[in-house]
């Protein structure tokens, strides 16, 4: 065909589908093009053709057959509904409107949500504290934790009163102490008022002037150890921090100074604000 | 000659069209009595009567198996597609809104139901459209508007045509021109904008014809039709 008319649009002009300003233009072109025109009337007469498949019918014996079939898995109906059916149909039935079935199931998502979120931080993971915060290269030989910095910080001896035996750093000479807890740990605190199998708290003894630490100890809550708890050093003769410690045996002075004055557990909590009002 | 079975319920041509026209009504409009009787049915099976559900497959059966039988164009399947619609149905009869008519829900479904089973048939081919419905469509009749063999040809032809559509072009030209809604109607049921079901029918209806054309020039015809 030479003609370049919108095929498509006389395609809809054969059965009227085409808005009426649209319409109005195919029917002037076609007035002046017989090409075109000739084109619709073999569309048309094809169309009256597939019109005619309409006039088609079913057997009435193969609707009944399907009518049977359908019926029969019917009859057991609640079973054959399945449960998800059975509780939307409850629901839409009970409330009608869409909105109100919506509005339950958001409360039925946001309470399970809520309560599987309680039951998380009800039961934190020790075991996984453990394994994040206590590693030991054998029995007796703790490695210093890497990024206890960025642990709960619960006090600092600028503002306590931290016992006689680490007075080699004070206020006055311009060192200070800052306790670190594992975070794990420090929520079990938090929620039960016991330190959890695992819990690390490091003492750290920074200089006035440098930024490294002049000193460094730890105390481990493992029940391998007496009393429950095991204390490392990991300041070495030199002055320099050790990357491992081996537990501080027997009556060390730090395991019978936080046995005796430790007020909770071993440690020295009635010092620290953060464990203070942690309980 | 195969024969086509019209209405055995006797109904005439124009009845039939009649009906066909009237089943889907746009939404807003005044509850027709046709809605209230369907929505007290809904009611009783709901309730449990399940029995019930029967009248409503009575009245729908033809027009869903007549749906499926032209999109699908297997009569086994459509057999399936109408089992399943009327299984998906009962399921989900809760979520009809008994203000509104039933036929668009129904025919939605429908289309949905065909689709997914013309998936699993390219996943898994045995039949094929291009059959076009033979024996177990039709009866010898004297009313067989394809009397004589030129116009079972034709009959044929339009199947294969059919199926030679994509799936979308397909629906649309049943819907439309076969079933005989407006393209409104069509848009509703297949929640498609207009314009996209429009854009569908215009370019099902040039490839019908063009494929029509090419077998009617074919050897076999010698380009009588």
């Amino acid at each position: 065909m030479s003609c370049v008319f919108s095929r498509e649009l006389l395609a809809l002009h054969a059965e009227n589908d085409l808005p009426e300003s649209e319409g109005r233009i195919v029917a002037r072109h076609l007035l002046e093009c017989p090409e075109c025109e000739g084109f619709l009337d073999r569309l048309s007469q094809r169309q009256s053709q597939l019109k005619l498949l309409r006039l088609e019918a079913i057997p009435q014996s193969t609707l009944t057959r399907m009518r049977r079939g359908v019926l029969s898995q019917i009859e057991n109906s609640p079973q054959s509904l399945g449960w998800s059916v059975r509780i939307e149909r409850t629901l839409w039935l009970g409330f009608r409107r869409h909105a109100f079935v919506l509005s339950s199931l958001a409360v039925v998502v946001v309470s399970a949500t809520l309560f599987a979120q309680m039951r998380q931080t009800a039961r934190p993971d020790t075991t996984a504290a453990t394994k994040q915060t206590a590693v030991f290269a054998d029995a007796n030989t703790l490695i210093r934790p890497a990024g206890y910095r960025d642990w709960i910080s619960v006090g600092s001896s600028m503002r306590s009163n931290i016992p006689d035996a680490h007075s080699l750093a004070n206020a006055s000479s311009g060192n200070s102490h800052n306790i670190y807890i594992d975070r794990a740990a420090y929520r079990m605190f938090s929620l039960t008022g016991k330190f959890p199998e695992g819990a690390v708290l490091i003492l750290e003894t920074s200089g006035a002037a440098g930024k490294q630490p002049i000193a460094l100890q730890a105390s481990v809550k493992d029940s391998r150890f007496d009393g429950g708890w095991g204390f490392f050093n990991f300041t070495g003769a030199d002055g320099t921090i050790k990357d491992k410690a081996e537990s501080l045996g027997g009556k060390s002075s730090c395991r019978t100074c936080h046995e005796e004055r430790g007020k909770s557990d071993h440690v020295f909590t009635q010092f620290h604000p953060a464990l203070k009002t942690a309980t | 000659m195969k024969g086509i079975e019209i209405m055995e319920s006797g109904a005439n041509n124009s009845d039939i069209i009649q009906g066909t026209l009237s089943m889907v009504r746009m939404p807003g409009a005044v509850i027709s009595p046709e809605t209230a009787e369907i929505a007290q049915i809904v009611r009783l099976v709901l309730a449990g009567d399940t029995s019930s559900f029967e009248y409503i497959i009575s009245r729908y059966e033809r027009r869903v198996m007549n749906i499926a039988m032209r999109i699908l164009g297997c009569h086994d399947d459509a057999h399936d597609a109408a089992q399943e619609v009327f299984l998906r149905v009962f399921r989900y009869l809760h979520r009809l809104d008994l203000e509104k008519p039933i036929e668009p829900w129904l025919m939605r479904m429908t289309v949905n139901v065909c689709r997914d089973l013309g998936r699993k048939k390219l996943q898994h081919p045995s039949t094929s459209l291009e059959n076009a419905p033979s024996e177990s469509m039709t009866t010898s009749s004297t009313d067989n508007p394809y009397v004589g063999l030129a116009e079972e040809q034709q009959r044929q032809m339009l199947w294969k045509a059919l199926a030679c559509l994509s799936e979308n072009e397909r629906v649309a030209i049943v819907l439309r021109d076969v079933e005989g809604l407006s393209t409104a109607e069509v848009a509703a049921i297949l929640e498609s904008p207009e314009v996209t079901v429009r854009s569908r029918i215009s370019r099902g209806r040039l490839k019908l014809k063009e494929i029509v054309d090419r077998m009617s020039k074919g050897p076999m015809n010698g380009g009588a039709l």
